[in-house]
């Protein structure tokens, strides 16, 4: 379920958004995202120099000590040149490994992760995950791999869909806007809100007032959980303007047969397992509508459904 | 109602027996709204509110984040997975955790001031 990463196109990227992106991403990763995995690991019975071996073997700097599920230690590249050094290489690996090793989960952001490694000062972190199974190991060399590629990635990104998007709408500076564009997959619950904290960063940076900001957030929440639930999938795009904020979600179907009795308090089409979740109270649609200031929805029965909402910077709509 | 968790809990907390589960410095309180809809919470719910639910998912975070609320109380002993909590330690948000019922803790919780 590890989800690649959502689509972020800063389309008017100058130098100032980029360090953004960059900062973004810090939060926005995981240490899973960026982990060597599956880890490489040694058994205690296992000599220093088979581990010396193993590093060579998979250019890896240290190899966590593993019996059965059980974490017992850690033999590092330091731990191998002083074994050389003071002629212990054949010394087992229970003998000379680092005992009560700290770990690190694999769903920390990459920003809790750094300051780990300053708090701690080690070269490498064993991944667990929630069930304190070992996962994989990180470095510092492999946050900034994984930096670099995203960087690499969402800069690719950010090209075409500028270059797509000024060849279908020249003159319409509306895509130049463009804050947020990323895809919505159904039944997806658990990455329900990822859109919608997105959003609240973005506007957070730009000053926007917290009651449009809650708002619009709100807006979006209950798009991407509109398209998780009923969707086949879908995309959400958020543009901010000099006067308020876009969002647009649209899906691939199958369509809302009756919108009116959709827009009802109350009124679900949704089953069990997101019921069960919390979800499907049939308050989405009338939620976005309250939160905005402009609100249309097009859908009919085996078509594609489209959102579109307004959140104006100044005038308040509801009071929610 | 001043909250924080590393520090004594405040009375209010104390009698419906509260536990915290994250080690999020502190957060201002007015008011709670309960429910296990989370929509029904993103319309009704007001910023700074504390939020009483049986939900343990993560969405709970999410909307808690999303509305401003502060501080989620799990009741009948519910408890989030690690990872829950870990996400709500990052957003700031507060997550305690009661053995009684919703019912049990929301008439404690009037009882002790939380709604004045």
């Amino acid at each position: 379920m590890n989800a690649a990463p959502p689509i972020d196109s800063m389309v008017s990227a100058g130098d100032a958004r980029k360090i953004t992106i960059a900062q973004v991403l810090v939060y926005e990763l995981r240490v899973r995202d960026a982990m060597s995995k599956p880890p490489i690991t040694a058994l205690p019975g296992d000599s220093l120099r088979e581990i010396q071996k193993l590093m060579k073997r998979h250019k890896i700097s240290g190899v966590p000590i593993q019996l059965g599920t059980k974490l017992l230690g850690i033999v590092t590249i330091e731990d191998i040149i002083t074994a050389l050094d003071q002629g212990h290489i054949d010394d087992l690996a229970e003998k000379r490994m680092a005992q009560g090793v700290i770990t690190i989960r694999d769903h920390f952001s990459l920003v809790r992760a750094v300051a780990e490694f300053e708090r701690h000062g080690f070269g490498r972190f064993p991944v667990v995950d929630s069930a304190d199974r070992l996962v994989g190991v990180l470095t510092r060399g492999d946050i900034t791999n994984c930096l670099m590629h995203q960087l690499e990635k969402r800069a690719e990104e950010a090209i075409a869909f500028e270059a797509a998007a000024l060849a279908s709408r020249a003159g319409d500076d509306l895509a130049r806007r463009i804050v947020i564009r990323a895809p919505v997959r159904t039944g997806d619950y658990d990455s329900a809100g990822k859109v919608s904290q997105r959003l609240r960063q973005v506007l957070r940076e730009r000053g926007i007032d917290p009651d449009v900001r809650r708002r619009a957030a709100i807006v979006a929440y209950e798009a991407e959980t509109n398209i998780i639930i009923h969707s086949l999938g879908g995309e959400i795009t958020v543009a901010v303007d000099s006067d308020k904020v876009v969002i647009d979600a649209t899906d691939v179907g199958p369509g809302i047969e009756d919108v009116n009795q959709a827009m009802q308090e109350g009124w679900s089409t949704a089953g069990r397992l997101p019921r069960e979740l919390g979800f499907g109270a049939g308050m989405g649609l009338p939620n976005m509508k309250k939160c905005s200031d402009v609100f249309e929805i097009k859908s009919g029965n085996g078509q594609t459904t489209l959102v579109h909402s307004e959140v104006f910077l100044r005038k308040a709509a509801g009071t929610l | 109602m001043k909250l924080e968790t590393n520090a004594q809990l405040p009375a209010v907390l104390l009698a419906i027996q509260a536990t915290p589960l994250t080690n999020t410095s502190e957060a201002n309180i007015q008011g709670c709204y309960i429910s296990d809809l989370l929509s029904d919470v993103l319309a009704h719910a007001q910023p700074g509110m504390l939020w009483a639910t049986v939900q343990v998912h993560r969405n709970v975070v999410s909307v808690a984040a999303t509305k401003d609320i502060p501080a989620v109380i799990f009741t009948c002993g519910r408890k989030p997975e690690a990872s829950v909590i870990a996400e709500a330690e990052e957003e700031g948000i507060t997550l305690l955790v009661t053995p009684l019922t919703t019912y049990e803790a929301a008439g404690k919780l009037w009882q002790a001031g939380l709604h004045e």
